[in-house]
């Protein structure tokens, strides 16, 4: 008993191939479905197959492993798949894309006009939760357009969290403003007193 | 002073950071620039090279392996000390191992080692500041195995991580009781691990945000994986915390730097209060 050296070195892993790493997405052990996930990084023939399964994983550990290896490619046809699961009703699921979508500025950029505009207040939320974390330069100036003209309170009051850590004096009008527009909200009145503390 | 051959241009700059990132997953902010600019020169001249162009060209092309592990010798940082943010080792004996022991049976009932991984070693403090605690303090050690494992991405720390020589800076908070018990002096202010304990750690070149080279490290209870998440953007943080879930059993437990949280890297781990902070478990029911 003690400190004890590894007794002998690894044995050599088989080199699965993508084929078999994507039929393993199906497998019924989830650790083994979170390993093919994994292994599928960089493959893009790969992002359909996992692009279909995210809406339908049940096991967040495998579906987070799924959404890390998508988000890497960064294209156009990953956000488009992704941004659907924003107005999932899996509050999971569209936390982890939203998480995943905000590690992607090469193409989701592209996505915000649009999900500015979704009639679903919740989507928009959620795209206030994106930009929060989105190494974009436009992304203060888009949840600057959703605290100064988006119709809906709790989507103004995420986007002024969202705002918070760059928050300067130069965005108290913009605050101010917001509460202007829904006098009679106590709690957006409340996150706007709280930011502005 | 750069010379004018080997200095870079804004365009190199970024060609560079994004060469080295997409090998590494690690991104320098502009802020570095200057760190960054002087290691390459070094890296540029080292290998006999006359201007940074023909240098990148031959490190793109990949034909030679040595350019870009020196490279990365040079820009990864290693500065650490033993007993670094010891309060992590408190809580590694008073909480973490009694629960790993009796998640797995206790003493005598065990299925192997208890495995404990340090990710990124550097030159060796953590895990042999691991070893040092657990033979000194931890009254279980007679009773169980443990496995100690290191890894980086590092080369040339690692070289110096097996020769575990190390001089006063890194050995300043060992207690001289330690110091005469497992450490021999070797001249020149220097002293070196004994090797009943050096030889105990296994040590591996890794990149952490690697997953095929990852799946070599399974089945450990403990990581500790310090100051390292901070260097990378968020998507490679997310990699490098799938793999360590990946390294971990089902129950495990994980340390991260005292300026690190989990929460805004990844959900997939549960964080755990204990009085000396936070560690971060792997949830037992995902197996």
């Amino acid at each position: 008993m003690g400190l004890v050296r590894k007794a002998e070195p690894e044995p050599e892993l088989p080199v699965v191939s993508p084929e078999d790493l994507i039929r393993q997405l199906d497998d019924p052990d989830r650790e083994a479905r979170r390993a093919a996930a994994l292994g599928l990084e960089g493959v893009a023939d790969a992002v359909e197959a996992l692009l279909d399964r995210i809406g339908v994983e049940q096991v967040p550990a495998v579906r987070d492993a799924m959404l890390t290896t998508l988000a890497v490619h960064d294209t156009d046809r990953v956000a488009a798949g992704l941004a659907v699961h924003l107005a999932s009703d899996d509050a999971g699921l569209r936390t982890a894309a939203a998480e995943a979508l905000a590690t992607m500025p090469i193409s989701v950029p592209a996505l915000v006009p649009r999900l500015l505009e979704d009639p679903d207040p919740d989507v928009r939320v959620m795209t206030a939760i994106v930009l929060a974390d989105l190494p974009h330069p436009e992304s203060l100036t888009w949840l600057a357009v959703l605290i100064k003209d988006d119709p809906h309170p709790n989507v103004v009051a995420t986007a002024i969290d969202a705002l918070l850590p760059s928050l300067g004096p130069e965005h108290r009008e913009l605050l101010e403003g917001a509460v202007r527009r829904f006098p009679d909200d106590p709690f957006l009145r409340f996150t706007v007193e709280a930011a502005l503390r | 002073m750069i010379p004018a051959a080997t200095a870079l241009t804004e365009t190199d700059f970024e060609r560079f950071r994004e060469y080295f990132y997409r090998r590494t997953g690690i991104q320098f902010a502009p802020s570095k620039r200057y760190f960054v600019d002087k290691r390459i020169d070094h890296c540029v001249r080292a290998a006999g090279f006359e201007t940074f162009a023909g240098w990148f060209g031959a490190l793109r092309l990949g034909d030679r392996p040595a350019l870009l592990q020196e490279l990365i010798n040079q820009l990864t940082v290693n500065e650490t000390y033993f007993l670094r943010e010891d309060y992590q080792f408190d809580a590694l004996l008073n909480a973490v191992l009694p629960r790993v022991l009796a998640a797995r049976g206790g003493p005598g009932r065990m299925a192997g080692p208890v495995k404990i991984l340090s990710l990124p070693c550097s030159t060796g403090e953590e895990p042999y500041s691991i070893a040092l605690r657990l033979l000194a303090e931890w009254p279980h050690i007679d009773l169980v195995d443990v496995e100690i494992h290191g890894g980086d991405i590092d080369s040339e720390v690692l070289s110096r991580a097996a020769h575990a020589s190390y001089g006063e800076r890194s050995l300043q908070r060992v207690p001289k009781l330690w110091m005469s018990r497992y450490f021999n002096a070797v001249g020149a202010g220097r002293y070196q691990l004994d090797s009943s304990i050096r030889d105990a750690v296994t040590l591996h070149q890794i990149n952490i945000c690697d997953t095929a080279a990852m799946r070599v490290l399974h089945e450990f209870d403990v990581v500790f994986c310090r100051n390292v998440l901070i260097y990378f953007d968020e998507l490679s943080s997310r990699r490098a915390a799938e793999n360590l879930y990946s390294a971990m059993r089902p129950g495990a437990y994980l340390f991260l730097g005292h300026s690190e949280s989990m929460s805004r890297i990844s959900p997939i781990f549960k964080p755990i209060r204990l009085p000396e902070g936070i560690v971060y478990q792997r949830p037992t029911g995902a197996k």
